[in-house]
């Protein structure tokens, strides 16, 4: 036992002194960097034509999460602590019952013309940076491959999410917090977060 | 000197010291490669001091695999020499679908004997979770996709990297800013840094959430995603672990010549245990067969 406080305490010795010098250094750095991941999470700045477009397409998800909010105070409330089957059981007739209040609901009925020409624009916007490649690896990361572009179907259970960059998240309209942005491919999905139904999608929203 | 920099220099202020052979308590070890057969006594390099925070980690384990049992027995194993409180899941708790079925099968049957015998399991959401898994009684993520909990004098924060949004970058920021504690441990499925060749390092998280974790003395930060174990070496004062390897291996993933590694393990599948006593954190990294393939202790020198 000795031996081995002999050994921390040489290796404290040393090491402390290395670890001080490095964070020394690198602490006026530090400010530097962490301003630019906060300057990083600044959403750009929009004309009033795009205000417009923003609000109408915040007023369209509003519609949506008005009607699964409605649906969901109808179902068994799911507590936080919550069997497999209590989730299994939620999470199939939530999607049902959305699913059949959502009927008719289409491909572009959130994604409008507008809001879809602003959401390419700023994509292409954030991939013409020095970031783009670490940009693409992040997204195109993961096996998506299959999953079916379908308004009002689920994104496949079996299927795994492509992670969402948080320096782009924070450039895309605001989405309300029951909804998920989520990447297939190029393409641009707006999915339910409990029930995983698909809300919309735009094909293409990658350059 | 300003008070920013002050209080970087107490806060991030560690030490690390691997010990190779030497061995404490109950441990029968020769080095730090030293297997365990099912009679033998198994190799223990953790302290285990009175009144300590003894937790482990795992991390992509929800295959349902034979393997995934076997990391999941050896833990059990390790449990009786080795009582553990708790153990951190770095996300992916579940594969290829989420019916009642699978919570079984790839999760509470699994780890059966550990709940039995009341160990709480804190849950991580990976890229295959679905959100919905926060309302799972033994993930204890009490309905939030991010959360923090304390345990003695260390803090835990559970993110979820798969979706890294304002608000949660937000929060990690406001916790971390009132947060005293004297160890800040950090967990999450995608690795900033990973020497592994499938995935490897998350540049765009780690733009977002290093410059946080420096900030505010995060000292430990520990992921999963690649299906390897790799101690990085310390990255502007924060030690950064991959332990992704619960359940899925992917064998010879970790490139050989990485300069980020300062230890790796991908022959097999692995769990951590892990020791908090003062200012000292203790760590050991098993493998699936009982081979100790890391372990070593961080000095947190704000203590001392």
């Amino acid at each position: 036992m000795k031996n081995r406080e002999q050994l921390i305490s040489a290796a404290t010795i040393v090491l402390t002194l290395t670890s001080l010098a490095v964070t020394a250094s690198g602490s006026a750095l530090l400010t530097a960097s962490s301003q630019q991941a906060v300057e990083q999470l600044k959403p750009p700045p929009v004309s009033s034509a795009d205000k417009r477009t923003l609000v109408a397409f915040e007023n369209r998800m509003k519609s949506y999460v008005k009607l699964r909010n409605a649906l969901k105070a109808k179902l068994p409330k799911l507590s936080k602590d919550s069997t497999p089957e209590q989730i299994e059981s939620y999470r199939k007739t939530f999607e049902e019952r959305m699913r059949a209040a959502r009927m008719g609901a289409k491909n572009g009925d959130l994604f409008r013309a507008g809001v879809a020409s602003y959401i390419r624009k700023t994509l292409r916007t954030e991939f013409q940076g020095k970031d783009r490649a670490e940009l693409r690896d992040v997204i195109f990361d993961e096996e998506t491959t299959g999953i079916p572009l379908r308004v009002n179907y689920t994104y496949p259970e079996k299927k795994e999410f492509a992670e969402m960059p948080a320096t782009l998240l924070a450039k895309l309209p605001q989405v309300a917090k029951e909804l998920r942005y989520r990447f297939v491919g190029k393409n641009l999905l707006l999915v339910d977060r409990d029930n995983n139904l698909i809300i919309d999608y735009m094909v293409d929203a990658l350059p | 000197m300003n008070k920013f920099l002050a209080s970087v220099l107490l806060a991030v202020s560690l030490v690390f010291a691997t010990f190779g052979n030497i061995t404490y308590g109950q441990a029968v070890a020769k080095g730090t490669r030293t297997a365990a057969s099912v009679s033998s006594p198994l190799p223990l390099t953790l302290p285990l001091k009175e009144g300590s925070v003894r937790f482990a980690v795992i991390g992509d384990t929800g295959s349902g695999t034979p393997e995934q049992r076997q990391v999941a027995d050896m833990m059990v194993r390790y449990r009786g020499v080795y009582p553990f409180d708790f153990v951190l899941m770095m996300g992916d708790n579940l594969y290829g679908g989420e019916s009642a079925k699978d919570f079984q099968t790839k999760f509470s049957d699994v780890y059966r004997q550990l709940l039995d015998n009341n160990v709480k399991f804190y849950a991580s959401l990976g890229n295959h979770d679905l959100p919905i898994q926060v309302n799972y009684e033994y993930f204890n993520m009490n309905g939030k996709e991010y959360y923090r909990f304390k345990k003695g004098n260390i803090a835990f924060y559970a993110l979820n990297s798969t979706y890294m949004d304002k608000k949660q970058v937000q929060w990690i920021e406001d916790e971390l800013a009132k947060d005293t504690s004297d160890w800040k441990i950090a967990f999450f499925h995608h690795p900033p840094y990973s020497s592994a060749s499938k995935h490897g390092s998350d540049k765009q998280l780690r733009e977002v959430l290093e410059p946080i974790f420096v900030k505010y003395g995060v000292n430990v930060v520990l992921t999963g995603h690649d299906h390897v174990y790799e101690r990085i070496k310390p990255q502007k004062g924060i030690y950064y672990f991959v332990s992704g390897a619960g359940g899925k291996l992917r064998s010879g993933d970790v490139k050989n010549s990485s300069p980020l590694t300062e230890k790796a393990f991908d022959r097999d599948m692995h769990f951590m245990l892990w020791e908090a006593a003062g200012n000292e954190l203790y760590f050991q990294a098993i493998s699936r067969t009982g081979e100790t393939v890391d372990s070593g202790v961080i000095v947190n020198q704000k203590k001392k």
